[in-house]
């Protein structure tokens, strides 16, 4: 009996294995390998045509005593301000009222994930249009005259606007699976005791979902210290307030992939990927303090 | 059991580490030449797609006198281009021929990876390169030891391009070869005086842009043995002083505007009067734009009136060239077609194609007379008219570094972060560090 469990499990890990291993692959061949050499081309010099020699810690060294870099890095962090807080919240009102039972709810959750679909640098080029100050629809429609996409202190925030934008749909649709999971008796029990729908969101729903906000934080914030395509295509390298906007992940770009220096665009990767760790392990070890898991 | 698992296991794993290798070989492979069925397969890699099919007449014309060979054209987009091409270097897998461009080629010649193909004219004439090209074609294509490596493709010129309906408006007479700087400006007040539209838009950029205007002054981006910028010559000055300054005139959008909104959009969209305009985008200009053809023409650049040195003519004169790679597996194939694009029939081919004003003296018109088509004819012969005192566009082997801290420097002067001596300083030091570290 014993032995035939053994065997069964053998070949079931097997077959486990066999399964996974094409993602193992991709994930050695495309992740962790030029993980680990970007690690070494950090600590390079490189040259044009992959040369490159062991220069110690000379592109960290550059790196940190460079304006440029401490304002790209801050200005990661504040994007990660501006979008996460706001975004979750308004992801989860959309969660709870598609919630509801309102007249062409699929209809309205169709819409809300739409955006998710649709390329990025599409969404990009319609939103720019849109802000563009001489001929943009917003600034028209306000009949205002704000500079959304050159003026160095809010450009950031018009990123974040349209990066809101984007995430809401797919937030809200993980977001509405959590709270679908909760039993209806707890709102029923609850409003037996007279609590009105505001106490219910706030006793029952949040907590019950709070397991999912979590995982939406954590993948939030992720994609929002790395982000690179939104702000590279709503900021034009003709920008005047391109340095008020660029992120770790642009100014990475510009000096791998304009400038050439490899070792010290390295150095910036390595340097996001330490800050991103930082970041989530705040998160894992604050969790406790207000993640539900046990309901 | 758990011996067999292990060796089914490793089974697995190679089967497939195989099947992923064999797949990437046959992904890259294509570059390679291979001899199917006797014949040589080369591969042709360019970056515009307007150009796609003068390349693949070439390529016809050249495997129809060699019908054993095969000739693909690929296309990648300008930006992708420089990425996949030093990827390519990089693992030996360079396409057969490849266009280059000045930015690049000191990069690419420097370290070894072009053909030399200096002497590839030798049965000919000693002096095909002389004798076919111009000093600045050449020039766009030496290496900095001197030698060739590449095949003049095309040239081109910056010219004034300018809506008559607007200068109409304002009754100002059309710009013609007198036209100096000042006739620029007063040209612009006229015609945001009378129309409110824009008059020349002066943008941040360095070819189609301040370059010209430094050169016409008597200045220089580099010195003539490319070992130290000129941002700070007071020629240089001068002319960078005037050309940002044309954004705090009223009639000049800033460089805020130009963010969001290229001159080319404005100028077609009747905003503005007047921009400057490299002229290998002329021939879709007019065909992305109907409605606007005959209501707009093109000018030579307006002159320096008072230029430190010289006599205040200049237009940025820039050009590709074919090239292959010094150690690709078809190489003297390679070099044979090279040697059919850059003689006069080859040229004559690209030119009427349209998209680009052969490299080849003497073959102008071929490029001049494809504007016949349209139902306007617009002056292009001012563009090949400025040859004459065109100036090699700026290039070193660390232009690359250099280009993008000069661009942001320049930047920072127009959001006013910078002033203009404190900019100009900036960009000096910025082309000198990236000099020194070559």
């Amino acid at each position: 009996m014993g032995k035939n469990k053994t065997k069964r499990l053998n070949s079931e890990g097997f077959w486990g294995y066999l399964m996974i291993a094409p993602t193992i692959l991709g994930l050695m061949m495309l992740n962790i390998y030029p993980f680990i050499k970007t690690v070494i081309l950090s600590f390079s010099s490189t040259k044009a045509f992959g040369q490159y020699e062991f220069s110690g810690i000379s592109n960290y060294k550059e790196m940190l005593g460079n304006a440029e870099f401490w304002k790209a890095t801050w200005n990661s962090i504040y994007f990660c301000i501006l979008t996460v807080p706001v975004g979750v919240f308004i992801s989860l009102l959309v969660a709870v009222f598609l919630n509801e039972k309102i007249k062409g709810r699929v209809i309205f959750r169709a819409i809300y994930f739409l955006p998710m679909v649709v390329a990025p640098a599409a969404v990009a080029m319609v939103w720019k249009w849109m802000f563009n100050t001489e001929y943009g629809i917003i600034n028209e429609v306000f009949g205002i005259h704000v500079n959304w996409l050159t003026n160095p202190s809010i450009v950031l925030g018009t990123c974040a606007i349209v990066a809101i934008w984007s995430a809401i749909g797919y937030d809200a649709v993980l977001l509405l699976s959590g709270i679908q999971n909760i039993s209806g008796s707890y709102y029923e029990a609850a409003s037996l005791d007279g609590a009105g729908k505001i106490k219910q969101f706030i006793h029952i729903t949040l907590p019950m979902v709070s397991p999912t906000i979590f995982v939406v934080v954590i993948m939030r914030l992720m994609a929002s210290l790395k982000v690179y395509d939104l702000i590279y295509m709503m900021v034009e390298q003709s920008n005047p307030s391109l340095t008020s906007a660029q992120s770790l992940m642009y100014l990475f770009y510009r000096e791998s992939f304009v400038a050439g220096d490899k070792g010290y665009a390295s150095a910036i990767v390595v340097w996001t990927v330490l800050l991103i760790g930082f970041v989530t392990a705040i998160q894992f070890w604050g969790q406790k303090k207000w993640v539900h898991y046990d309901v | 059991m758990i011996k067999l698992l292990k060796k089914g296991m490793t089974t697995v794993l190679c089967a497939a580490i195989l099947l992923t290798s064999a797949a990437g070989l046959s992904g890259c492979g294509s570059s390679d030449g291979k001899d199917a069925g006797g014949k040589k397969e080369l591969t042709f890699q360019i970056w515009d797609v307007a150009q796609k099919e003068g390349m693949e007449a070439l390529a016809s014309a050249y495997t129809e006198e060699n019908p054993d060979v095969t000739i693909e054209v690929q296309v990648t987009s300008w930006d992708e281009y420089w990425t996949k091409l030093e990827a390519a270097a990089e693992g030996n897998q360079l396409p057969d021929i490849f266009w280059m461009h000045t930015n690049e080629l000191l990069k690419y010649a420097d370290n070894g990876i072009l053909a030399d193909v200096t002497d590839l004219y030798d049965d000919e004439s000693k002096t095909y390169y002389e004798d076919k090209f111009s000093d600045v074609s050449i020039d766009n294509t030496k290496g900095s030891d001197g030698n060739m490596y590449g095949v003049p493709k095309d040239k081109d010129t910056i010219g004034l391009v300018y809506n008559k309906e607007m200068f109409d408006a304002a009754g100002v007479a059309y710009p013609d070869e007198n036209w100096t700087w000042d006739d620029l400006v007063a040209a612009s007040e006229k015609i945001n005086a009378a129309t409110g539209k824009y008059g020349y838009m002066a943008y941040a950029d360095d070819q189609i842009g301040y370059w010209n205007f430094v050169y016409q002054a008597g200045g220089y981006i580099l010195n003539e043995d490319k070992t130290e910028g000129g941002f700070t010559n007071p020629a240089t000055v001068k002319a960078m002083e005037f050309y940002i300054g044309l954004q705090q005139n009223e009639w000049c959008p800033d460089q805020n505007y130009f963010a969001e909104t290229s001159p080319g959009t404005a100028f077609f969209s009747e905003q503005g009067a007047m921009y400057y305009e490299g002229c290998w985008n002329l021939k879709s200009l007019m065909e992305n734009n109907p409605e606007m053809v005959g209501k707009w023409d093109v000018a030579v650049l307006p002159k320096c009136p008072d230029p430190v040195s010289g006599d205040g003519r200049a237009s940025i004169s820039n050009g590709l060239c074919y090239a292959t790679a010094a150690k690709g597996e078809n190489l003297e194939t390679a070099k044979d077609f090279l040697k059919f694009l850059g003689s006069e029939e080859g040229q004559k081919i690209q030119g009427e194609s349209g998209a680009a004003i052969p490299a080849y003296i003497g073959l102008e018109d071929t490029w001049v007379k494809v504007f016949d088509a349209f139902d306007y004819k617009l002056a292009v012969q001012k563009y090949i008219d400025m040859f004459e005192y065109g100036i090699q566009s700026v290039n070193s082997a660390s232009r690359p570094v250099w280009k993008s801290k000069v661009s942001d420097e320049l930047l920072k002067i127009y959001s006013g972060e910078s002033t203009i001596d404190e900019g100009l300083q900036n960009m000096q030091d910025a082309v000198d560090q990236a000099i020194a570290a070559e």
